[in-house]
């Protein structure tokens, strides 16, 4: 019997080879987005541990003193001072490989007689070239560097052989004085990123002489470990903190959490339009063989058989799919893996992937997503072909009056759904995963309001479509109302997937026309004149930038009306630990380029002036929940600094938060008269590109300095902010082709149904070109139903993305912008896709004679 | 003895390429890391050019030349001594700190880390009665203040690796490690002694194959000595070897056997034997003796007879050393009776050899005689894998 049942299946699923593979397909694209975006998380983060592990070796420990650096003597003293030989000098920075191919690289500078206990590098005798390793070469020759095998090879490079890379925006030619080999597993894979040399290159190389980026220290457990950490305490001078060396990775790992989360959010938003998808077509498969298993049950199919029958199945097209969704997931997290690197190099820290990181969690779990959502979205169908009648299940017209009244009772639980995800929205304090859920419950009610809000649309559309096509209007619209069992679950699977796509994209054009607002009034200046471009070289070594003299040749240039300095800096800890901040000296003219969220402008300044307090931006408050008056601790070269939070502006520049520090304090506490970007006012009716030139030639020959007008900077903004959503972008785009597919596959599968209703009409004397106008009216209704009903649905996902996601995973305070291209955008691509949807089976149903369609009698 | 030099500057890069190659490990033995380089192939890595050499006998200034000479590629400060403990109870102890050139022009870079010195510094305290023996070695460059050796302003030198330090004369030695160190005063009461051809130690045909060497053989110590962290107040003899070169290898050797002697009559004898590959002793082993007045005798390789008495085999390595031995020379009617006074005395760091303190007894002109001593025992292990 069970065999019979099986066959039964089998025929059914291939006789409808379209339906099963639209359905194959839905699945595969829902997991394949969620699996691509972890396998591009995941080997970002993989990437960076990796790098981690290999820079910090067995330190357990290390001395940071933010972007000030360590004063080198420190090192000198703590070991022969005090005796403690267990540390080991590091200057850590980030270059870039002249090329082609440009590629970054961590430049590790160490000294080759600390190391042993912490790192462990086992230098090729012999290079690849045949070139014998000179050590001594390595520490007395100018420039002379290590790679790894694997990279000098990639590069085409032999010992002894130059090669040119930018540090610091300066250039250098530098030698491969040979090839370093790591003992094998995960260091190998991160030497793969390491510029190697010797301490004093190094030093020269990220030109920070007499400065260390820390001091990695090996600290036992236990008793003699504290005591040993306690008297290091006390011989540190102001400014030089002690941190754990895992703190490194942990901090990368949190300041990427609600980054991370938030893709996985996106990625899991592409699996619920996946699901109802499945949804719809299980539904599908179960009301299109009613007749069938009706019979089944007739003949003695037990209600489990029948439930095992149509689980059997969900299970069968969930593991195909899953299975090809695995395999297209990786293939794409290749492709997304580059887009989640730029993000997180703009946004956080520098990092280079260069392997693709399987975690067998990852594909389990979006193996189990598939599987589980689509047995999930079976289960309504399977329960509903078990509990009717064996009689009951013959006749079609009971479905159809069943499904109506079911309407109430969906409207009923979808409304409670909407309530609850409000509910759960405004509460306060509430975490991201809170809001998450509560926008998958809003979805869900969503979802299961559209048989309503199809039966009103439908009736709203009766008078025009018969007015316009007549009684092929009429049928059109009362065939949808009609065939609800299959038309409803269709056209909510088709609106979810469509607002999905309105969401996103709102959500990333809100974000960016906050943005673009922002940076109107955040550049009030007419020239900048910037210090690096790289997110890398964006805090640099105290001491580094540009010098007071340069800053009062810029004054005194003509036509330079006022001035105003900045200085980024790196607050305590190492370059993942610290606080970024920033110290200014603003015209008044300038001050307008901070927007308060909190405090009034008029009272802060004078006082932020006069170093009474900080300002931070609208991310750090958020993060470390400050509001005004409250105290925040600075660790400075000169001692520590706390001082009262005055107020917190808005900035969209750093999601890890700023602070602000008037120039002064920070020339006095830091000891450092230097800043990192200098930007003028023009007195009016000057030349500005005539003054850019002017201003070039003040700076003398530093290369490292930029120089730009307003509109420049902004489009380089821009730039940043369009390539760090380009990975949200692309994700839209997979659920924009997920939702397209999904109409496609619902509304050709439901046409091709009624091949004998239509053999009925066309007996009747339907013309072959009546019948495609019925069928594309048909579905472009539908279309047009999920299209119109994904604009609702879409605003409000919209809104929690903007007012509550991000707020909550970063801090920011994003205003919600509507954009009717959008809305258009989203009702063309549902009805495209549905008028697309209706042309085969129309061409199909228009070829064959109606006796041939009512063979079936 | 630039043999010593010549095998410690040797030795001295090839602990660099050993750290360098780390692999976490500081015994080579176990390093899974690059394939070992010969030592005469590293000698011949480091270029001499550039670098002044030893031509012709020279003028000593002391306390001067107690500082370094950077002209030079190598140079070291060797200090070994016997010790007591009022209770009687003996100990040895050797400090000895290396200077070897990476480069013959000093750095002109920006940074402070630059630098063309490297520098190695070795420390072991034998503990006869407690029947240990504990050695540390260190590895620094010379810059940043971290190891150096310079004159100082009263023309004596200090020479340091991190925290062990060389300053003198009279010399302060202090070394220390955790439970283990040595803290010495050293009393300057002979001249030095010039070794070879007024202080020109030849080593070879070639011109310039040759080291500047003097010794101080006799030095009155007190201090105080560390072993697990008790602190013993000591008194006893110490020995200086100083020399500065520009040498090279020549083909053929394969250790040598090197003894520094304080005998209880007030004489002092040092004798090397240079040992040839196949077993026999090399032409330019050599000795000095020194009368109780310091007044010193070369002696050549035919004035003195070396024979071995017993082995040891060190259970770390496996090399198999000599363990004792019957010095004669004949021409002072001296007979000695040569033995460690602890059998495992072997330094199994970047560089293994075995150098410890040593008891020596027999007769001159037929009347009894002891007194105490250093050996050092090299080139026995095989070559590093």
């Amino acid at each position: 019997m069970s065999r019979l049942l099986w066959r039964a299946s089998r025929r059914h699923l291939t006789r409808h080879p379209w339906q099963l593979a639209l359905s194959v397909l839905g699945v595969a694209l829902g997991v394949a987005v969620a699996v691509a975006v972890d396998v591009a998380g995941d080997s970002a983060r993989r990437a960076f541990e990796l790098a981690s592990e290999a820079v910090t070796g067995r330190a357990t420990h290390r001395l940071t003193a933010g972007s000030a650096g360590i004063d080198e003597d420190l090192y000198r003293r703590l070991r022969v001072e005090h005796g403690l030989r267990s540390s080991a000098p590091v200057v850590e920075g980030w270059v870039e490989l002249a090329g082609p191919p440009r590629r970054g690289l961590r430049l590790l500078g160490v000294d080759p007689f600390a190391e042993p206990p912490f790192r462990s590098w086992a230098i090729a005798a012999e290079g690849p070239g045949g070139a014998e390793l000179d050590v001594g070469r390595l520490l007395t020759e100018p420039g002379a560097v290590l790679l790894s095998a694997e990279t000098a090879a990639e590069l085409g490079l032999a010992p002894g052989g130059t090669f040119k890379l930018a540090a610091e925006g300066r250039r250098h030619v530098v030698r491969l004085g040979g090839v370093v080999e790591p003992a094998g597993g995960p260091a190998r894979q991160a030497a793969r990123d390491l510029l190697l040399a010797d301490l004093a290159t190094a030093q020269e190389l990220l030109d920070v002489a007499g400065r260390l980026t820390q001091i990695d220290l090996i600290v036992p457990p236990g008793a003699r470990g504290e005591e040993l950490l306690s008297r290091l305490r006390g011989l540190l001078p102001a400014g030089v903190g002690v941190e754990r060396s895992a703190a490194r990775t942990e901090s990368a790992e949190q300041l990427t959490s609600a980054f991370r989360l938030n893709l996985r959010a996106l990625s899991l938003l592409a699996l619920l339009c996946g699901a109802f998808l499945i949804y719809n077509t299980m539904t599908f498969a179960v009301v299109q063989r009613r007749p069938l298993l009706g019979t089944l049950r007739a003949l003695g199919t037990t209600r489990r058989q029948l439930f095992g029958l149509v689980l059997g199945e969900a299970a069968a097209i969930g593991g195909v799919g899953s299975a090809l969704g695995l395999a297209t997931g990786v293939a794409l997290g290749d492709g997304l893996v580059g887009l989640v690197t730029r993000t997180i190099n703009d946004l956080y820290f520098v990092v280079e992937v260069r392997r693709l990181e399987l975690a067998p969690l990852t594909l389990l779990r979006g193996g189990f997503m598939g599987l589980g959502a689509t047995l999930l979205a079976a289960l309504p169908p399977a329960a509903e072909a078990t509990a009717t009648a064996p009689r009951q299940a013959l006749a079609r017209a009971d479905l159809e009056a069943l499904a109506h009244r079911l309407v109430p009772r969906a409207t009923v639980a979808g409304g409670l759904a909407v309530a609850g995800g409000g509910v759960l929205l405004a509460l306060p304090g509430e975490t991201l995963a809170a809001s998450l859920a509560a926008m998958f419950a809003l979805l869900l009610g969503c979802a299961l309001l559209t048989p309503i809000a199809t039966l009103g649309l439908m009736r709203l559309c009766g008078v025009p479509a018969a007015a316009l096509a007549g009684l092929l209007g009429r049928m059109a619209t009362r065939g949808v109302v009609a065939a609800l069992s299959r038309t409803g679950p269709a056209i909510a699977a088709l609106t979810m997937a469509v607002s999905v796509t309105v969401g996103v994209d709102l959500m990333v054009r809100s974000f960016r026309s906050t943005v673009e607002r922002w940076l109107d009034y955040s550049l009030p200046a007419d020239l900048y004149l910037t210090l690096y471009d790289t997110p890398a070289g964006r805090f640099a070594v105290a001491g580094g930038g540009l010098g007071p003299e340069t800053v009062d040749a810029v004054r005194r240039l003509p036509g330079v009306e006022g001035v105003n300095t900045l200085r980024h800096v790196r607050l305590g800890g190492s370059a993942e630990t610290a606080t970024p901040a920033l110290a200014i000296e603003l015209d008044p003219r300038a001050r307008s380029a901070f927007g308060f969220a909190r405090g009034d402008p008029v009272e802060l300044w004078p006082r932020f002036e006069r170093g009474e307090l900080l300002l931070v931006s609208e991310p750090l408050a958020y993060r470390r929940r400050l509001v005004p008056g409250s105290l925040l601790r600075l660790d400075t070269p000169t001692g520590e600094l706390e001082l009262p939070v005055g107020g917190v502006f808005y900035d969209y520049a750093s999601e890890q938060g700023l602070v602000l520090l008037p120039r002064g304090l920070y020339a006095r506490r830091w000891n450092d008269p230097t800043v990192t970007a200098v930007s003028v006012h023009a007195a009016a009716g000057v030349d500005l590109d005539r003054l850019a030139v002017e201003l070039r030639r003040a700076v003398g020959e530093d290369r490292r300095v930029l120089v730009r007008t307003t509109r420049g900077l902004r489009e380089a903004s821009l730039e940043v902010f369009d390539r760090t959503f380009l990975i949200t972008g692309v994700l839209r785009l997979l659920a924009v082709v997920v939702a397209f597919v999904g109409v496609l596959s619902a509304l050709m599968a439901l046409q091709l149904e009624r091949v004998r209703e239509l053999g009925v009409l066309r007996a009747c004397g339907l013309t072959p070109a009546q019948l495609w106008r019925l069928v594309t009216q048909q579905t472009g209704l539908m279309g047009l139903a999920a299209g119109l009903l994904a604009l609702p649905v879409g605003l409000l996902t919209a809104a929690v993305l903007v007012l509550v996601v991000n707020r909550r995973s970063f801090g920011w305070s994003l205003e919600l912008a509507v954009s009717p291209g959008t809305l258009l955008a989203a009702v063309g691509l549902a009805v495209g896709a549905a008028l697309l949807a209706g042309l085969y089976p129309a061409f199909r149903m228009s070829r064959i004679s109606p006796a041939e369609a009512l063979r079936d009698e | 003895m630039s043999r010593r030099a010549a095998r410690r500057t040797a030795a001295l890069i090839g602990a660099l390429l050993l750290l360098a190659a780390g692999a976490g490990c500081r015994r080579a033995d176990t390093a899974s890391g690059p394939p070992a380089l010969s030592l005469d192939r590293l000698l011949g890595g480091a270029p001499a050019a550039g670098f002044a050499r030893a031509l012709a006998p020279r003028e000593f200034r002391f306390p001067a030349d107690h500082g370094p000479h950077p002209a030079f590629r190598t140079e070291w400060w060797y200090f070994t001594g016997n010790l007591k403990e009022p209770g009687g109870r003996r100990f040895g102890y050797q400090l000895t700190l290396f200077r070897s050139a990476l480069a013959a022009a000093p750095p002109a870079r920006a940074s402070a880390w630059a630098t063309r010195d490297a520098y190695m510094a070795h420390l072991a305290v034998t503990d006869v009665a407690g029947g240990r023996f504990h050695a540390f070695e260190r590895f620094s460059r010379g810059a940043l203040g971290l190891a150096g050796a310079r004159r100082r302003h009263d023309g004596g030198v200090r020479a340091w690796l991190e925290d062990w330090s060389i300053e003198g004369p009279p010399f302060r030695l202090r070394a220390a490690e955790p439970g283990v160190g040595i803290d010495l005063r050293l009393e300057v009461v002979r001249p030095p002694v010039l070794q070879g051809e007024a202080g020109l130690s030849r080593k070879g045909a070639e011109p310039g194959n040759a080291s500047y060497y003097y010794s101080l053989t006799r030095l009155p110590t007190r201090g105080s000595v560390t072993v697990d962290g008790q602190v013993l107040e000591v008194a006893g003899l110490s020995w200086m070897d100083r020399e500065w070169s520009t040498s090279a290898l020549e083909a053929g050797q394969q250790g040598w056997d090197w003894f520094a002697l304080q005998l209880d009559d007030g004489r002092d004898l040092m004798y090397y034997r240079l040992r040839r590959e196949e077993g026999t002793t090399d032409r330019h082993s050599a000795g000095v003796m020194v009368g109780p007045g310091g007044a010193a005798r070369t002696l050549a390789a035919g004035d003195v007879q070396l024979e071995e008495r017993g082995a040891w085999r060190s259970p770390a390595t496996g090399i198999l050393y000599p363990a004792g031995w019957r010095l004669g020379v004949p021409g002072e009617e001296l007979s000695l009776a040569v033995r460690p006074l602890l059998a495992a005395q072997e330094h199994t760091g970047a560089i293994r050899y075995w150098e410890g303190a040593v008891g020596v007894a027999g007769t001159a002109r037929g009347v009894p005689l002891t007194g105490h001593g250093y050996a050092e025992l090299a080139g026995y292990g095989p070559p590093r894998p």
